[in-house]
């Protein structure tokens, strides 16, 4: 039976909870554990990508990963709007659901053939939905070495739309693949905390450089931060 | 932050209200639930129906003894506004404008709904707006989409948050859900509030783009695509 995209999506999302455990009710940043300086990161990407939205006093912020009250207050002290959408997350979901319903379809009837591509394209529809040119800057963080080939190329087309004329992403990338999965979260204008959490996706792929300038070709310039870490911070202007 | 970190605590507005507020029907607006004479033991009189598996966590701040309650198992469709705090642990589509009063929406709650008030605090799901004039908390098992309008924000790790978060400043939005008060309840609601985490105006930047500034410090890897190579309109 026509399951290539079920077997795909079954070893692209890991079973597990998504959800990380939580030690208790955190308002504010101030009940949150302190970072610690193994898990605190400098990024010179956030950096660079604070200075380049810098003179968009008011503008508006996108990002991708989940949604952590210190990254939120941190724009928003800085005047920016700023949306958020945890995309990988809701590709988990998404793709847990359309095999739910596949599952359900497929009694007494003949299975469909469901490609990556036409599953790409209906997450699509739904997610990550805002008109052209919404965004200043767009924070993608550790999501692209997730994305199957199918889903990266229509996302990639889809945040270049969103970008206004100047606006910038801020990504990671892996030279290895990472020992854990971690969220990001910001702790100042140039310091990061990684947080660990349960995969949600399995990591596809190490991207060459190349590569890297390949699916941003549509961006008018790049620069890549390559840490101790093994941990490569990409930023793409358009 | 402003809130401190409240002590989980037992649900004194369920404890306090015997009866949930029965099937409210879409119109006329919920309004406070009637409360009976307190006991003279109010607390271990009669347990209320949720109070054994509290459904959430404790507000933000308490929520009055008379808060209106839309228990589990209750659906309701159309506008609620008043004056009484609400707490929702069932279903509701449509409309809530509670301008000065505090909002909960239980684990349990499912609502599709515009959200107004002057304290807002999620624990369940909710597709649709928030607006609060005092303060908006997602708990860390929420899951909302729509954008939030709120002076003051907490969120805690582990909730999801689809849509645009703005801050305003304290009681600006209690004007503004008073007029629109006025608007909904001479117009009720035909169907459930459309989520728009779209609704983000283009912010277009006629400026020219910015370029990478060369006095930055470049880290190792020199993987540039030469910027210089093309126009940088700077």
């Amino acid at each position: 039976m026509a399951m290539d995209w079920m077997n795909k999506a079954k070893s692209a999302v890991k079973t597990a909870d998504a959800i990380p455990t939580r030690s208790g009710p955190s308002f504010g940043s101030s009940s949150a554990p302190p970072p610690t300086a193994s898990n605190v990161r400098i990024s010179n990407g956030l950096k660079e990508f604070l200075w380049l939205i810098s003179d968009k006093k008011g503008g508006r912020l996108l990002d991708l990963g989940p949604a952590f009250q210190t990254t939120i207050m941190f724009f928003i002290e800085k005047g920016f709007k700023l949306s958020t959408e945890d995309m990988l997350r809701s590709w988990k979901e998404f793709l847990t659901e359309e095999e739910e319903s596949f599952r359900k379809a497929s009694v007494g009837s003949e299975a469909v053939r469901v490609s990556q591509a036409s599953l790409a394209e209906k997450f699509l529809k739904t997610s990550v939905v805002y008109p052209e040119s919404s965004f200043d800057g767009i924070l993608a963080w550790d999501l692209f070495d997730y994305l199957d080939t199918e889903l990266l190329t229509r996302v990639m087309d889809r945040l270049y739309n969103l970008l206004a004329p100047g606006g910038s992403v801020l990504s990671i990338f892996h030279s290895k693949t990472p020992e854990r999965y971690h969220r990001y979260k910001i702790v100042d204008g140039q310091n990061i905390e990684l947080v660990p959490a349960p995969a949600i996706a399995v990591h596809q792929r190490i991207f060459q450089n190349r590569e890297i300038l390949d699916i941003f070709g549509k961006f008018r310039s790049s620069k890549t931060f390559v840490g101790r870490d093994q941990v490569r911070e990409g930023l793409f202007l358009k | 932050m402003w809130g401190k970190n409240p002590e989980p605590k037992t649900n004194t507005p369920a404890a306090k209200a015997p009866e949930p507020v029965a099937a409210v029907p879409p119109k006329p607006p919920v309004a406070a639930a009637p409360v009976p004479p307190p006991a003279p033991a109010p607390v271990a009189a009669i347990p209320a129906p949720v109070a054994a598996a509290p459904a959430y966590n404790a507000p933000v701040t308490q929520m009055s003894a008379d808060a209106s309650r839309i228990g589990p198992g209750l659906k309701v469709h159309g506008v609620i506004s008043g004056e009484s705090d609400l707490i929702v642990e069932g279903e509701t589509n449509g409309k809530i404008y509670l301008s000065g009063a505090r909002v909960t929406v239980a684990k349990s709650g499912r609502v599709q709904a515009d959200i107004e008030g002057l304290e807002i605090n999620i624990e369940g799901t909710v597709q649709g707006n928030l607006k609060a004039s005092d303060r908006i908390r997602l708990g860390a098992a929420s899951n909302v989409q729509g954008s939030l309008i709120t002076p003051r924000f907490a969120i805690e790790d582990g909730a999801r948050l689809r849509g645009k978060v703005e801050m305003s400043r304290p009681g600006e939005t209690a004007s503004n859900a008073a007029n629109q008060n006025k608007v909904a309840e001479s117009k009720p609601v035909a169907k459930a509030a459309e989520v728009k985490p779209t609704e983000s105006k283009p912010a277009v930047d006629s400026k020219p783009a910015t370029t990478v500034p060369a006095a930055t410090p470049v880290p190792a890897d020199a993987n540039l695509r030469a910027a210089a190579a093309r126009p940088q309109g700077n």
